[in-house]
């Protein structure tokens, strides 16, 4: 087994060599690293990538660009790591086609944490939605090698996911650990003078 | 009175952090100072009549043990080399985490001795191997095996029994990550494990002249005198691949010269100095003189700086011993010393400083560590106008250098195909400058400012990025030297009149080497532990042994 700083430096000089910038390619490298510690095969996506032709997929300069087609994940995700505290994109928005999406996980996982946002990603073959959050699991068995027609939502609100019955419950359970408030209580235990206007 | 840190202007030139000595932060001390309640023994003794075979060595505080398993092998003369191109080695070692079975030495057997040809695991945290001095190590075997110590002239002049020639960690040739240690309390310091399995390679080679001179003559033999021992420590010769590690690593480097900054501007602040600590400094300073006397070097780079180090060192001693305590004592000590010395001197007696005040400096070694990570990303909603702003304040020493001039980029940095080692090559002569290293910091920034001038001040860098991959890295540079401003040496480091050397130095100082002897300006021999307690003594030691006088 390699260890993750191999990893990640053969795939930081792999990506330099296959024509991307030293500043690029350390971004990948730390990528490929994330995804391994994290149990997913992210350096053999990069590999299927990189036999793609790492310079021949389409970037992602612009939301609204024409061309949303075979775009690369890593220049996708770099586009939101570094854009995403742009408020005009928090919104939704459609994507023709994308190569090896599991490499784009890291960037927008580092985006909604350090920007505190949430993407939610949505196609007829994978949907999933990365929060500020430290949990994330996705199967990697359905991370499909490419995917199409797929949308990318991204917001600051945080939605309830729990219902409002389950919410009376709790917090009705969690008032049993205060001490009831008597007449006295509230003169001698508050600590403060009898006026506040003071 | 307020006492600022030193400037990074000053201190971050090549010229004076070539200069650093090592010092209390220095790592090898701290590492004894860490573990010096440690139980340290020896587990294992397998080496045959000519002392070849392995031997294991145990650091254990009841809880945690690391081991450092350590082959001694046969080679011949002919394939004895320090340089990286070398497959043999006469000896190699490997640090264990916790205690080897019988199937792990087994395995690190048949890898460990091919060093970066062999594969090691994650149970394995460091990687190293060493030469014998052929100078002293057959003069240090044939008199004890004559029962008479060997002539200390000879072997304080080297200084070592054995020469290591790297030592890797981190990740390296499948070692464990740095992850994986990296919450261990006693392992909070830098480099606590590389310099672990240097000190215990320094107890081997001990072990192995007694071995093989008790071997060559049972009857007669006698053990290396303790005394002598304690005055050699392991040597070790390194080249270029250390210079890139501080130009890679910038918010580690900052950690490590704040903490000598914050040290510093610490003692100069100190209001009343006592006349008990001014004669604590007085002493160390003359027994240190005598030691430099043993620092021999055929550079005359490094010949040049030792004795302009004495000459300055015997006008401070003049100045010094008739100075009388005063308030701000240290401060005024360090403004003579910087009015009137070199870098080579003002940079020695700051670490003499240091040794005075132990309660000050060594907090200090537990904020030299950092996680690089947090300095990764690039904040991307800064404008344009606020970047050029942190180049102009920050990096003002390379706006004016002519990077159209062929001796500003003269140099080119890369990595060697065939050695997996960084190299520094004329890029108008020689080829391969199109597969150019990162590291030509300043003419990339003097770039990326003359660029970032060109566009609309008022946007930020996420849409500059947008167009501008190709300054990324350095971006990312100078957003951390904004945050961390000891970061970056301020230097030209492609420049024709680029000491590499100097880099080194820099590194090693933090180790906690004495005795630099460049081979050339981009290969240097040093030494690590000289003076330093032997394995049983550890847990008496204290951490004033750096500044005994030698023999």
């Amino acid at each position: 087994m390699h260890s993750l700083y191999e990893i990640e430096t053969t795939i930081k000089r792999s990506s330099r060599a296959k024509g991307l910038s030293w500043g690029v390619s350390e971004e990948a490298g730390k990528a490929v690293r994330v995804l391994e510690q994290s149990k997913f095969q992210g350096l053999e996506s990069f590999k299927r990538l990189v036999d793609l032709g790492l310079t021949k997929l389409n970037k992602l300069l612009d939301v609204g660009q024409s061309d949303t087609s075979n775009l690369c994940p890593i220049h996708f995700g770099i586009f939101f790591l570094d854009q995403s505290h742009n408020k005009d994109l928090h919104r939704i928005h459609r994507f023709k086609n994308i190569n090896e999406p599991l490499l784009i996980l890291p960037f927008l996982s580092k985006s909604a944490k350090s920007n505190l946002l949430y993407f939610d990603f949505k196609s007829s073959d994978l949907n999933f939605t990365i929060s500020p959050g430290d949990i994330f699991f996705i199967d990697q068995n359905v991370v499909p090698n490419n995917l199409s027609d797929f949308s990318l939502t991204i917001s600051t609100q945080r939605k309830s996911l729990y219902d409002q019955s389950s919410w009376d419950y709790l917090y009705k359970l969690s008032l049993e650990t205060f001490v009831e408030e008597t007449e006295e209580k509230k003169i001698s235990g508050a600590g403060a003078g009898l006026t506040d206007n003071d | 009175m307020q006492i600022d840190l030193r400037k990074p202007e000053l201190v971050m030139k090549l010229d004076r952090l070539g200069s650093f000595h090592q010092s209390k932060l220095s790592f090898l001390r701290s590492f004894i100072r860490e573990f010096k309640n440690w139980e340290f023994q020896t587990k294992e003794f397998n080496l045959d009549n000519q002392g070849f075979g392995h031997i294991v060595y145990v650091v254990n505080n009841g809880q945690k043990q690391y081991s450092l398993i350590c082959f001694s092998n046969h080679i011949e003369d002919s394939e004895r080399s320090d340089r990286v191109i070398a497959t043999k080695w006469d000896a190699s070692f490997v640090l264990f985490d916790g205690v080897p079975a019988k199937e792990d030495i087994e395995r690190l057997k048949a890898n460990v001795p091919l060093q970066e040809q062999g594969r090691v695991s994650e149970k394995e945290l460091c990687l190293s191997r060493a030469n014998k001095s052929i100078r002293v190590f057959e003069h240090v075997v044939d008199k004890l095996s004559k029962g008479i110590q060997p002539d200390t002239k000879l072997l304080y002049s080297v200084g070592y029994l054995y020469r290591t020639t790297a030592v890797y960690g981190s990740g390296k040739f499948g070692l464990a990550d740095r992850i994986k240690i990296q919450d261990r309390e006693e392992l909070k310091g830098p480099f606590r494990l590389e310099m672990m399995l240097v000190y215990l390679a320094r107890q081997f080679t001990f072990d192995v002249v007694n071995h093989v001179a008790y071997f060559r003559s049972p009857d007669k033999a006698t053990k290396l005198s303790e005394d002598i021992a304690r005055n050699l420590g392991i040597g070790n010769s390194t080249g270029l691949g250390m210079a890139p590690f501080i130009v890679n690593h910038p918010a580690l480097l900052n950690q490590w010269i704040i903490a000598k900054e914050k040290a510093l501007k610490a003692i100069r602040s100190i209001l009343s100095v006592s006349q008990k600590d001014k004669d604590i400094f007085e002493s160390y300073l003359s027994a240190t003189q005598e030691n430099i006397k043993y620092w021999k070097t055929e550079s005359d780079y490094q010949k040049k700086k030792n004795k302009q180090l004495l000459k300055d060192l015997d006008s401070f001693q003049n100045f010094y011993s008739s100075y009388t305590l005063k308030n701000y004592f240290w401060n005024s000590i360090y403004e003579w010393i910087e009015a009137n010395t070199q870098s080579e001197c003002c940079e020695f007696i700051v670490s003499l400083m240091m040794e005075v005040y132990p309660d000050i400096v060594e907090p200090l070694s537990y904020e030299m560590s950092i996680n690089e990570d947090e300095y990764f990303d690039i904040d991307t909603s800064k404008t344009i106008d606020e970047v050029c702003k942190l180049i102009e304040n920050q990096y003002t020493w390379l706006l004016n250098i002519d990077f159209d001039n062929k001796e500003n980029i003269f140099n080119f940095w890369y990595y060697s195909k065939n050695k997996q080692e960084p190299r520094m090559s004329d890029r108008f002569s020689e080829e391969g400058s199109e597969l150019e290293l990162p590291l030509a910091i300043a003419r990339d920034i003097s770039a990326l400012y003359g660029d970032l001038k060109s566009y609309d001040l008022k946007r930020d860098l996420g849409y500059y990025l947008l167009k501008n991959q190709e300054y990324r890295h350095i971006l990312r540079r100078v957003l951390i030297c904004e945050k961390l401003p000891y970061s970056e040496i301020q230097d030209n480091t492609i420049s024709k009149t680029l000491i590499p050397v100097d880099m080194l130095r820099l590194k090693l100082s933090f180790f906690g080497a004495t005795r630099f002897d460049p081979r050339s300006d981009r290969w240097v021999r040093i030494t690590m532990y000289q003076g330093a307690p032997l394995m049983k003594e550890i847990s008496t030691s204290n951490d004033t042994w750096s500044y005994k006088k030698i023999a």
